[in-house]
């Protein structure tokens, strides 16, 4: 079962076409990025599904309400953090929290249960105004968990944090539809964060959802590639194209083509190689980035540049 | 409902708009206690009272409502507040309601703080000097009849206040509008059409005249409770964006 779904989703503002029949699919319990450039229509598409703003057609389910007809039973699934926080920075992290707790006619122990989860407790007497970036999103986060949502929302859960609490978010992140029994929807411009959480991804693109996979799919679709590291790459080009492979003008890459053995491919090119004298220092084998993924496949022409070619 | 009210009053604490409840029946305590001292020979409690509520229904009250409209609206025009507050699983003009509760709730006690902080004042400048302890009857439920009527007729100010600033996310236009209505109200004082104008209907509850009182109280009460209404149908369908 999808904890969500939306199917053909549209919203225009004005002349501008902002989400274009996008259908997301995210399974329960997985953790799904989604990604696309600033103004691609993400934060439009995370506000058709926290009800904040009315798509113009098209249908949304979370957690298998349909979200249109029955806001509020929809809400009550979700918890959210949304780029900026809209904390009260007069009141304490704790006040703030409690205000949230109020609002969802939540027990007073979970105050403690979701201060422990981001590690919030020995601050959350103090005032918000006095907290750090990082300190303001572990708290954002905890008032997503208020009251166990089946389905999160996080808008760039990473921002503002340093290192070491963006590997901390990462392992939260990671572990957190275990602990929680929930589905996180993760929107984020950092990508490599994003390969290291996601099971799924989703690419917007102009207002379209360009490409939806599980993200073990993805990577097996994908062209293995092979780095080289040699003496004379000028040389080592020249052979390279004359074995039939496609060395990357920008990189020390050569892309092999699908399904190719890469194993016996390296076999090959090393002898070819050595062979002709060139000294070889590396050659190993490399899995395509989420970003080289996602860089393809924004890099070509929209939808929208197709449609009207 | 009641939840959504107890937590904006919470919001309030140590808030600038707590501080401007204390802060506006306060000055005009200070300003009879201070009068009262520079004075010569007694004075009856009916001046120093009818005064106090005067200078609140004439300007502090319209001034008060402004800065207290703005401020109450503004803590949710943080990035992103409205739209933390308008995902949760309530009904979105509960939210608007409770707003808007607490502002008169607020307004209900700096009427009562004005009372209050005058009988003080006045009790205050008799400690210093007895000589001018106030002659007459200090006749309370009179005074108390006189500022509830102008909380009430004040209902069409607050809500057009309210209305302004939480539409728009920024100070200037709800400042410009108070200000503006109540420096038309202050200059229109002697004018019949004045007790049309949402900002001197208060005032006009200290009026000789029955039928400016009756028609203030009448437009100010009733013209609030249709407005709040519309008000609450716009911001609750509203997108923000």
């Amino acid at each position: 079962m999808l904890a969500i779904e939306t199917r053909d989703l549209r919203r225009r503002f004005g002349p501008t076409l902002a989400v274009d029949g996008v259908s997301l699919s995210v399974p329960r319990g997985c953790v799904y990025g989604f990604m696309g450039r600033n103004g691609a229509g993400k934060t439009t598409t995370l506000k058709m599904l926290l009800g904040l703003v009315r798509p113009d057609a098209g249908t949304i389910r979370i957690a298998g309400r349909d979200a249109l007809a029955d806001r509020l039973g929809a809400a009550r699934c979700m918890g959210a953090l949304l780029e900026a926080h809209g904390f009260y920075a007069h009141l304490s992290g704790r006040e703030n929290l409690d205000l949230s707790r109020s609002l969802l006619g939540l027990k007073r122990t979970e105050l403690d249960r979701v201060l422990d989860i981001v590690g919030l407790t020995s601050d959350a007497g103090r005032r918000v105004g006095g907290y750090s970036l990082g300190m303001r999103q572990r708290l954002g986060i905890a008032r997503a968990l208020l009251g166990s949502p089946q389905v999160l929302i996080l808008d760039e859960p990473t921002n503002g944090l340093d290192p070491d609490g963006i590997a901390d978010m990462r392992e939260f992140l990671r572990t957190l539809p275990a602990r929680a029994n929930a589905t996180v929807l993760l929107s984020s411009h950092l990508l490599g964060e994003v390969e290291q959480v996601a099971d799924r991804v989703g690419i917007l693109h102009q207002g379209r959802l360009v490409l939806q996979d599980d993200l073990a799919t993805l990577r097996a679709g994908q062209a293995p590639q092979l780095r080289l590291g040699c003496d004379a790459p000028d040389r080592a080009r020249s052979l390279i194209l004359g074995l039939g492979l496609s060395p990357d003008p920008d990189s020390d890459r050569i892309t092999l083509a699908p399904g190719a053995d890469v194993r016996e491919t390296a076999r090959a090119l090393n002898c070819a190689l050595v062979e002709a004298g060139i000294g070889v220092h590396e050659l190993s084998p490399q899995a395509r980035s989420l970003e080289a993924i996602y860089r393809d496949i924004t890099a070509l022409p929209s939808p929208l540049q197709q449609d009207a070619a | 409902m009641i939840r959504v009210l107890i937590v904006e009053l919470r919001k309030l604490n140590r808030s600038l708009a707590a501080a401007l409840a204390i802060a506006a029946p306060g000055l005009i305590a200070v300003f009879t206690f201070f009068n009262m001292l520079r004075g010569k020979t007694p004075q009856p409690w009916d001046m120093w009272m009818v005064s106090a509520a005067g200078i609140w229904a004439f300007f502090m009250l319209p001034m008060s409502v402004t800065a207290l409209t703005a401020l109450i609206a503004h803590m949710e025009h943080g990035p992103r507040t409205w739209d933390h507050l308008r995902a949760l699983p309530l009904p979105r003009w509960t939210i608007y309601a409770a707003k808007i509760l607490s502002v008169f709730l607020v307004l209900a006690l700096m009427s009562v703080g004005v009372f209050a902080f005058t009988w003080a004042a006045v009790k205050l400048a008799v400690v210093i000097k007895p000589e001018l302890a106030p002659t007459g009857v200090f006749d309370a439920s009179a005074y108390l009849t006189a500022l509830g009527r102008m909380y009430l007729a004040a209902t069409l100010v607050v809500v057009i206040q309210l209305w302004i600033s939480l539409r728009w996310s920024s100070f200037v236009p709800g400042l410009v509008v108070g200000i503006g209505g109540t420096f038309f109200a202050v200059v229109a004082t002697a004018a019949k059409v004045g007790v049309f104008l949402p900002w001197q209907m208060p005032v006009n509850m200290l009026a000789t005249e029955g039928w400016r009182m009756q028609t203030a109280l009448g437009l100010g009460f009733g013209g609030g409770l249709v407005l709040l209404a519309l008000m609450l149908w716009h911001l609750s369908r509203r997108e923000v964006l």
